[in-house]
């Protein structure tokens, strides 16, 4: 579904989330948001509520798979993971950023 | 909304609330938590986590939208920018929805129609099995109710095996008393069986018993729904209630459910037990059939058995045929085909309708020929920009399909007030149900593909995106091709409709001219049925109708007064056979209408008198026996002769007093329907007809100086004072025309709006096209100017441009009135389906009108200053 393909900032939040479920497995809403703030050193702070609708997106375009699952606090969650159809739109969606900061790069020090 | 609802209960979208509230509410929860152990003070640990978390309702709507409608966005700004693009161009969205609202909403208020007449089951369990069992007339099988002897049907009764059950009914009017003011009741006398037969039982009591329709148990009687609620209040205790039918005691025994009328119309059922007398009746017949038995097996049985019965094979075997037929069928045939035509009418509307909307799309996107050049010089794909283009389409036939709905609704009532009353049968409701509403939306949705497809693909064509390169100028090509094509399509289905309401409009005063033989104007009647109970003889019938005439003729305002048994263009009539005297022979076959009527009755009525004398006072009981024939009775059995002094009699074998002398001749007159041939009649004075069943029913006839309906009241009190029992029904006798012309008129009239819709419709395409070829020839209109060109050359040329293409849309339209023509055959009075001045008047009325649309875009370029024109293009 190329629907978002020229949304950049959608883009991004999408290449956030799938990177993170691919590299440490079925998370919650709350522990994505956790570990994109971690991984930033606290440079990336969502609005984290925009974090669901991207999620419920995701998982209805077929690239994440929800499902409810026990917290570690033992509190029903619903965790998500990534499917097939999604680290297909990962490598998409990392070749897009690389030719994007690339092309940036290039405007900001030309050769 | 209810469809919202139940999309919502569909996807189970509760379940989905609760889990994303679920959802949020852990998040946030487990913020806090962590705040708190990051050592926060629980109540901003809180605050922080709602903080962070951001809008919540807002962010749950926008979670719900991505379950709901997964490719929401796309389509969304399709919707978005499609509902932009038509709110920049009012003109054409107001344009182009009022068209398509009056399309769809005609085709809407017809389907409303057609949905619960036409499509709808009968409401009875296992309506399949539900048929129609009677002798059909060979000839115009479907506008004649058929019917068997009740000879024939207790044969038919006693040997078939093929149904379940069968029974018979026949109309049985009669008087109400007892339950408020006297009513004259649609009574329908039926075998025990009937209710059986359609598996149909009572709201309240129950229905008839085997054998109550002997003598001494058939004093019951079951009310209609409507009846039940009209006059007893609706109350449960109705049953049990003695009312008086004709002066006789009934008891109520039961109250149908609101859907049972049947047959249509009835008010009340009375049981019905066969009797072989003098008189045969013949009576439709209906049966069950049984499970297994197929159709076609019960009607070879039904012809097989037929030849054998009592009457049948006797009486006009070459005219009639055995035939079974399902119920349903029967019922509806009267409607099925003036509906079939206004739903081929109404859909011609909507192609226009269509058409027109499609050049409206065809104009527009020629208009934005810049805005598509360069969304796909920017790199939109084609496909991307015909689903743009297809969004817009659908959107605006939505919306017109919207409007449709709300005009449907506004106008199926009035469609429904101009029907005839026969039109609408076994009381089904009308309205704009599920169906309906899906049915007008379907119909938007198709139709906006259909004719949005062709724009879009022309819109985009790739020779349109080298429009960049020319600079915003171009030739006209293709694209004006398609256009004159719709035009034409539009003003030939124009033309169609046109002819055809021409047609039968034409019929409708074909009908409206004859001469009935009477003048109806100013004619007011009042009928009135003496019951047997009250009424036990002949003399006293004929006092109540003296009683009632001597004070009529004192009313103010009333220049004459008469009586007559079956009134013209009435319900019913009496005909039979009779004897002549002096050596004279009926010829066979020859059967004369036999009115009873008073002395005034000719000259109330304004029937003329030929030759001889009309009835006096002086022709009562005690005198010889006379009788006024009619002009074509006259000319037929005496072949010539002078019929005054000749003799006839109404007995078989006719005794030496039961001959009646012919003083007078009269004016034949129509005596069922306008388009019937003249009636032969036989009148015979009121006081010395000594029979019942001739004097029972009886109409009074009053013509006035000016406004017959001004007397209805004093004759209604007049009446009552003679007897206050007996209900009267008072009606003008342009009322009576207005009856038997209604199915005709209906048909003109909702034709000819129709074929207003058509007109005027394919006039806006006309102009539409007329006006953007103008529009875009403006350049090379100026430069003509400024090479020379008249002003009025340049008008000529616009009107050149119009008058082709109307002119082969009147051709082919004439080629598909013919074919239409043949359709409307059976409606048409004394109209060829050829009619040369119909079809001529529609043609011109046409060209007229494409010449009246032409007029501004000419006046436009006739107007046009060059100079102006060649600086600013």
């Amino acid at each position: 579904m190329p629907a978002h393909k020229n949304d950049r900032l959608q883009g991004t939040l999408d290449l956030l989330v799938l990177r993170t479920l691919d590299t440490c497995g079925p998370m919650h809403g709350y522990g994505i948001t956790l570990h994109v703030e971690q991984a930033s050193d606290n440079a990336l702070r969502l609005e984290e509520g925009s974090l669901y609708p991207a999620l419920h997106r995701m998982t209805q375009a077929g690239w994440l798979r929800a499902e409810w699952g026990a917290s570690e606090n033992n509190r029903r969650a619903r965790y998500y993971s990534i499917t097939a159809a999604g680290r297909r739109q990962l490598a998409q969606e990392e070749k897009n950023w690389a030719q994007l900061t690339e092309a940036v790069q290039k405007v900001l020090r030309p050769a | 909304m209810a469809w919202i609802d139940r999309l919502r209960n569909l996807i189970g979208n509760d379940d989905l609330e609760r889990g994303l509230d679920e959802e949020m509410r852990f998040h946030i929860e487990a913020r806090m938590e962590d705040n708190i152990k990051a050592g926060m003070s629980p109540a901003a640990a809180r605050d922080n986590a709602v903080r962070r978390f951001g809008n919540r309702t807002l962010l749950k709507e926008r979670t719900r939208d991505a379950d709901l409608f997964p490719s929401v966005d796309a389509f969304g700004r399709d919707l978005r920018y499609a509902l932009r693009t038509l709110l920049t161009t009012p003109g054409f969205a107001v344009v182009a929805i009022l068209v398509l609202a009056l399309g769809i909403g005609a085709n809407t208020a017809v389907f409303s129609i057609v949905s619960s007449v036409l499509l709808r089951p009968l409401p009875f369990p296992e309506p399949g099995r539900l048929f129609f069992i009677s002798y059909q007339p060979r000839a115009n099988p479907f506008f004649e109710q058929g019917s068997m002897s009740d000879e024939d049907y207790l044969e038919f009764e006693r040997r078939q095996r093929e149904f379940e059950s069968v029974a018979t009914y026949g109309n049985n009017p009669v008087t109400l008393t007892g339950a408020g003011e006297p009513l004259r009741a649609a009574g329908v006398a039926v075998t025990t069986d009937f209710f059986h037969v359609l598996r149909s039982n009572a709201a309240i009591g129950r229905t008839f018993v085997p054998a109550e329709g002997e003598p001494g148990r058939n004093a019951v009687v079951i009310v209609s729904d409507k009846l039940w609620r009209d006059r007893f209040g609706a109350d449960p205790r109705a049953v049990g209630r003695v009312v008086r039918l004709d002066g006789i005691p009934c008891t109520i025994i039961g109250v149908m459910p609101p859907k049972f009328i049947f047959p249509a119309g009835a008010e009340l059922w009375t049981p019905l037990e066969i009797h072989l007398g003098h008189n045969s009746w013949a009576r439709p017949v209906i049966g069950r059939l049984r499970q297994g038995v197929s159709a076609q097996g019960a009607e070879f049985a039904f012809k097989a058995l037929a030849s054998s019965l009592p009457i049948y094979p006797n009486a006009h075997r070459s005219e009639y045929e055995a035939s079974v037929r399902g119920l349903h069928d029967r019922v509806v045939a009267p409607v099925r085909k003036p509906l079939l035509v206004f739903t081929g009418a109404v859909a011609f509307v909507l192609l226009i309708a269509c058409a027109n909307v499609a050049n409206l799309l065809l104009i527009r996107a020629a208009s934005r020929r810049h805005e598509i050049s360069v969304r796909a010089a920017l790199g939109a794909s084609r496909w991307r920009l015909i689903r743009q283009l297809l969004t817009e389409s659908l959107v605006t036939f939505v919306l017109g399909g919207a409007g449709g709905v709300l005009l449907a609704k506004a106008v199926t009532p009035a469609l429904l007030a101009l029907a005839p009353a026969a039109a609408i049968p076994h009381g089904v409701e009308i309205g704009l149900d599920f169906r309906v509403i899906v049915f007008a939306f379907g119909l938007s949705l198709l139709t906006g593909f259909l004719f949005g497809l062709a724009p879009a693909f022309q819109a985009t064509r790739r020779d349109l995106r080298l429009h960049l390169a020319e600079g915003g100028r171009t030739s006209t090509g293709g694209r004006q091709k398609l256009r004159s094509v719709l035009v034409v399509a539009e003003v030939a289905l124009a033309l169609v409709l046109l002819t055809g309401a021409g047609l039968l409009l034409r019929s409708l005063r074909q009908i409206l001219s004859v001469n009935p033989g009477f003048q109806p104007r100013n004619v007011l009647t009042a009928t009135v049925d003496l019951p047997d109970s009250a009424y036990s003889t002949a003399a006293k019938m004929r006092a109540f109708h003296q009683s009632v005439l001597a004070k009529l003729s004192s009313v103010a305002g009333v220049q004459a007064v008469g009586a007559v048994n079956w009134i013209p263009l009435g319900q019913a009539d009496i005909r039979g056979t009779f004897e002549m005297d002096g050596g004279y022979r009926r010829p066979p076959g020859f059967m004369a209408v036999k009115p009873v009527v008073s002395p005034g009755y000719f000259r109330a009525m304004g029937i003329r008198l030929l030759s001889g004398r009309a009835f006096s006072d002086h022709d009562n009981g005690s005198a010889p026996g006379v009788v006024i024939v009619s002009k074509s009775v006259a000319r037929t059995l005496w072949r010539g002769d002078d019929p005054l002094g000749r003799r006839i009699s109404m007995e078989d074998k006719p005794g030496p007093g039961d001959w009646l002398t012919v003083v007078g001749v009269v004016d034949d007159i129509r005596q069922e329907q306008l388009t019937d041939q003249p009636s032969p009649a036989i009148y015979q004075p009121l006081l010395q007809v000594g029979q019942p069943f001739f004097l029972s029913h009886m109409t009074f006839v009053l013509r006035t100086a000016s406004r017959p309906r001004a007397v209805a009241t004093s004759i209604r009190s007049i009446i009552r004072q003679v007897d206050a029992d007996e209900p009267v029904q008072i009606a003008s006798m342009d009322d009576a025309i207005l009856g038997v012309t209604a199915a005709s008129r209906f048909l003109a009239q909702v034709l000819g709006a129709f074929s207003i819709m058509a007109v005027l419709l394919s006039a806006i395409g006309l102009y539409g096209v007329v006006a953007s070829s103008v529009a875009e020839r403006t350049r090379e209109i100026g430069i003509r100017m400024a090479m020379g060109a008249s002003n009025r050359s340049v008008v000529r040329m616009v009107i050149r441009r119009t008058l082709p293409l109307a002119g082969a849309g009147v051709l082919i339209g004439a080629a598909g009135a013919l074919a239409a023509g043949r359709v409307l055959r059976t409606f048409l009075f004394e109209v060829a389906p050829t009619d040369p001045l119909t079809f001529g008047s529609a043609a011109l009325v046409l060209l007229g009108v494409a010449v009246a649309a032409a007029l501004i875009p000419a006046w436009r370029a006739y107007t046009l200053d060059p100079v102006v024109v060649l600086r600013y293009q």
